[in-house]
């Protein structure tokens, strides 16, 4: 693991930028999927970023009966193995912080993994309140 | 019965045995299964209360024997007189009190029980110089219907254990090597080499092995591995017992179907009596081997006869085939590694380690050793269980000891190695049987049935049978063979109704070598060999069904009509026999058949004596 | 990781691997309808057919099904063989009889040119194509609630006596393992219908929505060793929840 994945949550202006481009990274046959960051509006031009934490100790991953949610050595994400996931939500209804969605449209696990190492809504975010260093 | 601890007890009590048992006068009633559906049990019952009535001073049990079956299951029930071997056939119930007179007091013979020489019509006396037994050799079958299975006593004092008594004394090595001598091959039909198998499971390191014995014989007319199973099941225990020798295995299987009831109880049977002698359990006859065995009784289903559908089935899941990529030799039952025989393999073990692996390669082929157990069946006069030595002919088989073909009709084919053989027709009578030479002509060995067929056989329908019996044993587990077989019916169907089309060979053909490539288990990969081989051989009635719409065998009832020609002496038979009283007449009348009531069975053909009935095409009716 | 040769070309396997997801990992094509990474291979489908050989066969060669073959050092596999292709075709062509209007068998024919099925379509075409996913994996979660009944063509998948299966949790597993979605299911936010069973959710304490089934999450937490006390808020109402939380943290 190279690279980190900074929130600087003080410096988020809640322009949506980044739900945009993370719904467009997911997209599949021209349709965006669901946004894996979510910003709260917390006052004018301020916003509160809710993301995936990729914990060292997921409850996600022990949650899932399938081990379908492994850690990714080279991203330090924790990605989704979709060939293994069976959408038994499980991992949805255990993360303590809300960050794994089920994604009505496409039918699937919606989670953050790091774009694969090259987060997109990085670049996306005017006030560089994300950065992956 | 006490506990053998050493090879000497046991030689010690064989000796004792033979003298109490062999060489005496003795009944032998056949009550092998086809002898018992014919009332042998009641014959035994009888003789067994004439025996008592008249209170000879030996004890009963020694005039009278039930043996397991004897083979010539088509003249049963039988009864054989010994020492001197005396053979009846088609005892009744009212024969009892004669024989008993005659024979048993007085050594006198009754003539008219007798095996009557078909030819010259001579009676035949001794049981060994009838031609059924004249013409073969027993090795699996070795002392079936020569004792009584129920007895461990009676088995020993007819040489059972005497293999594993020198098998104790050998090393592992020195069994398998025998055993490659003697080139014993798999008598359940594939034809692996018995030793490869052994070798590979000796050479695997596992706490625990195991040994099976596959007894789930399913086959449509196969029955070599019940009568043994029954007439014999000593011979098993120990052929099971060596090879556990040789693999270093413990534990063991027989795998018993579900409609061999009696088989289970023979075997129930001999191996609590093995158990009791020291013979299965810890430390087998003192020499520091363990080994027991437990019987796993099936459900019925054809495909758990298929080696690792079987293992499953002894583990209690559904009985579906695996890939066999990695072998049960490696990973077979419980993932151990796993040695599974046939019950005539077995059988033969004990026979190999007594007489040499080089004495039972002095018998058969090349490449097939020893001798084989065959289900004669079909339309052959001597109907039965007979063995004999690799490469024998067909026409040896069916002639001689089958005695030729019922009321001397022209011989059409015969059917080998159960659902999943072929047809061979007549030009290949000639044919030396083994593996081989089976394979070759598109048949196989399989389980050793064989149904003869006759001209009033319709080769079409035959493929149509198979066919339904491989459609309804399918497992449906993988596509080819579940569908593929379903698609083939359909075919069928149109054809045996005259609604074939040419392009149906096609098809059938194309379809047919899917299977044969895609299909997970052999079930499903010799699927199609009933269909190909008789459309290579008999192609010219598929034809006549497609093209003519009419079957030449008078078999296909939509495509034939029969009619009574007027020379018909009114003998009436054909009228008593028509299951549906389609056929009108007086006696010593001219007969007629009522066409709307008519079922084309072809019964009154196949009965009228002075073949005065046809059959010809039928105008099939448009729309 | 031994090498091996796939249409000609070097890639590098691991041993004991099953070859067709060594195959998938190499970005090969190959189709497979049985084939799941959460499954243990089976074998059912026989399209994922190759042949393969070895330098030391020397000419010999043999067709398995690649879900099922373990990689060993020097295979040559051909996935596009003649006679591979040959078999697939028909493979295919069967299935297509069965479920002549399910989208995905009408596709992969599409793909193998085949427009119509040289067979006898069924009269009653279904979308099941008993590749048996959803009872594998049924019975790898350890419930088995419906399995393969009856063999040959009358096979299908069911509950046991065709009942409501008691020992269905409504995971819902086998619903979306299937491939062709042919096993049906009903849900809103508070109940779930799946096999002729009824299940009730699990609601969230703020919201009331469900997500998962209440059987479900009392299973799964017992069988993968979670506080069931996680399970008391949606993902939502979490995320409302923290976020406020880091906004106080953040003041």
């Amino acid at each position: 693991m190279e690279k980190i994945y900074r929130v600087e949550t003080y410096k988020c202006i809640a322009c949506g930028k980044c739900e945009l481009a993370c719904g467009f990274a997911h997209s599949k046959d021209g349709k965006a999927g669901t946004s894996r960051i979510k910003i709260k509006k917390i006052g004018i031009e301020k916003g509160m970023v809710v993301v995936c934490f990729q914990c060292v100790e997921a409850l996600c991953v022990k949650s899932c009966p399938v081990g379908a949610l492994v850690r990714n050595e080279e991203t330090g994400a924790v990605d989704l193995l979709e060939e293994k996931c069976i959408k038994c939500k499980m991992c949805v209804i255990s993360c303590p912080f809300g960050n794994i969605q089920w994604d009505e449209n496409f039918e699937e696990i919606a989670k953050c993994d790091l774009c694969k190492g090259d987060p997109q809504c990085v670049p996306f975010c005017p006030t560089k309140a994300l950065s992956y260093l | 019965m006490k506990k053998l601890k050493s090879l000497k007890e046991l030689s010690d009590l064989r000796k004792k045995l033979e003298k109490e048992y062999n060489n005496k006068k003795e009944i032998f009633v056949c009550c092998g299964t086809g002898c018992r559906a014919n009332n042998s049990l009641k014959i035994a019952e009888d003789f067994e209360k004439i025996l008592k009535e008249n209170k000879k001073e030996i004890p009963v049990i020694r005039y009278l024997k039930k043996t397991g079956c004897h083979g010539f299951c088509e003249k049963g029930p039988l009864v054989i007189i010994m020492p001197e071997e005396i053979f009846y056939c088609k005892v009744k119930e009212k024969d009892v009190q004669e024989i008993y007179e005659k024979t048993i007091l007085k050594n006198e013979v009754v003539k008219r029980l007798l095996y009557k020489e078909p030819k010259e019509k001579k009676e035949i006396e001794k049981y060994k110089e009838i031609p059924f037994y004249k013409n073969q050799f027993r090795i699996a079958m070795r002392n079936i219907g020569k004792l009584d299975p129920f007895s461990i006593e009676d088995s020993i004092s007819k040489g059972a254990y005497l293999g594993l008594e020198k098998a104790l004394k050998m090393k592992p090595e020195e069994i398998i090597e025998e055993i490659k001598k003697s080139g014993l091959r798999g008598r359940g039909g594939a034809g692996f080499l018995t030793w490869r198998k052994w070798e590979a499971a000796r050479k695997e390191k596992s706490d625990i092995k195991y040994i099976i014995c596959n007894g789930d014989e399913g086959d449509p007319g196969a029955f070599k591995d019940r009568s043994i199973m029954e007439g014999d099941p000593h011979s098993v225990i120990e052929g099971m017992i060596i090879a556990s020798l040789a693999v270093g295995a413990n534990e063991g299987y027989i795998y018993v179907r579900d409609e061999y009831p009696l088989a289970v109880e023979t075997l129930k049977k001999a191996i609590e009596e093995c158990r009791k002698l020291g013979i299965l359990g810890e430390n087998i006859l003192g020499k520091g081997h363990t080994f027991d065995i437990k019987i796993s009784r099936g459900g019925g289903a054809f495909v758990c006869g298929e080696s690792s559908a079987l293992i499953r089935s002894v583990m209690g899941k559904v009985g579906e085939p695996r890939a066999k990529y990695i072998h049960a030799t490696e990973k077979g039952l419980y993932d151990r590694p796993t040695v599974l025989n046939n019950v005539e393999t077995l059988a033969d073990v004990g026979a190999i380690i007594l007489n040499g692996g080089e004495w039972f390669a002095s018998f058969g082929t090349e490449k097939s050793k020893g001798t084989k157990c065959f289900s004669l069946v079909g339309k052959v006069k001597n109907t039965g269980l007979i063995e004999l030595p690799m490469g024998t002919t067909l026409r040896k088989i069916i002639y001689d000891i089958g005695g030729g073909i019922v009321k001397d009709k022209k011989f059409k084919a015969v059917q080998t190695g159960g659902p999943s053989g072929g047809c061979v027709p007549e030009a290949l009578l000639d044919l030396p049987v083994d593996y081989e030479k089976l394979t070759e002509a598109g048949s196989m060995m399989g389980s050793g049935g064989m149904i003869v067929m006759d001209e009033r056989t319709c080769m079409v329908d035959v493929a149509r049978y198979f066919l339904k019996f491989l459609l309804e044993e399918s497992c449906g587990k993988c596509t080819p063979c579940r569908e593929g077989l379903r698609q083939l019916m359909a075919i069928y169907e149109k054809i045996v109704k005259g609604e074939g089309k040419e392009e149906d060979l096609d098809k059938i053909k194309k379809l047919s070598s899917a299977m044969k490539v895609a299909s997970l288990c052999d079930l499903g990969r010799s699927a199609p060999n009933p269909v190909l081989s008789t459309l290579k051989y008999f192609e010219e009635e598929y034809i006549a069904h497609i093209k003519d719409k009419f079957c030449p065998a008078g078999v296909c009832s939509d495509l034939v009509i029969y009619e009574i020609l007027e020379t018909c002496n009114g003998c009436g038979a054909c009228r008593r026999i028509c299951p549906v009283s389609a056929i009108e007449g007086k006696q010593k009348e001219l007969h007629k058949i009522i066409e709307e009531k008519c079922i084309s069975c072809g019964s009154c053909y196949d009965v009228c004596p002075i073949n005065v009935i046809i059959y010809k095409k039928k105008e099939l009716r448009n729309g | 990781m031994v090498e091996i040769i796939v249409d000609g070309k070097k890639i590098k396997a691991r041993e004991g691997n099953y070859l067709l997801r060594e195959l998938k990992i190499n970005g090969i094509k190959i189709p497979a309808l049985c084939d799941h990474l959460s499954v243990e291979p089976w074998g059912g489908c026989r399209l994922c057919l190759v042949k393969i050989t070895k330098e030391e066969w020397k000419g010999w060669s043999k067709i398995v099904a690649s879900c099922l073959y373990p990689v060993e050092s020097g295979l040559i596999v051909s996935t596009k063989d003649k006679e591979v292709e040959k078999a697939r075709k028909e493979v295919i062509n069967l299935m297509l009889a069965r479920s002549p209007q399910t989208p995905l068998i009408v596709e992969l024919a599409k793909e193998y040119g085949i427009e119509k099925t040289d067979y006898e379509e069924y009269k009653e075409p279904t979308d099941c194509i008993l590749c048996g996913l959803c009872t594998r994996i049924c019975d790898q979660l350890g419930m088995s609630a419906i399995s393969l009944v009856n063999r040959g063509i009358g096979r299908e998948v069911a509950p046991p006596f065709n009942l409501e299966p008691p020992d269905c949790i409504g995971c819902l597993s086998c619903a979306y393992i299937c491939p062709t979605k042919f096993i049906k299911f009903e849900e809103n936010e508070k109940k779930r219908k799946i096999w002729g069973k009824e299940f009730e959710k699990l609601l969230c304490k703020n919201c009331g929505s469900g997500t998962v089934t209440k059987m479900e999450a009392e299973y799964f937490s017992k069988k993968q060793g979670l506080d069931p006390s996680v399970f008391e808020l949606c993902d939502k109402c979490k995320r409302e929840y923290y976020s406020k939380k880091f906004e106080e943290l953040q003041r």
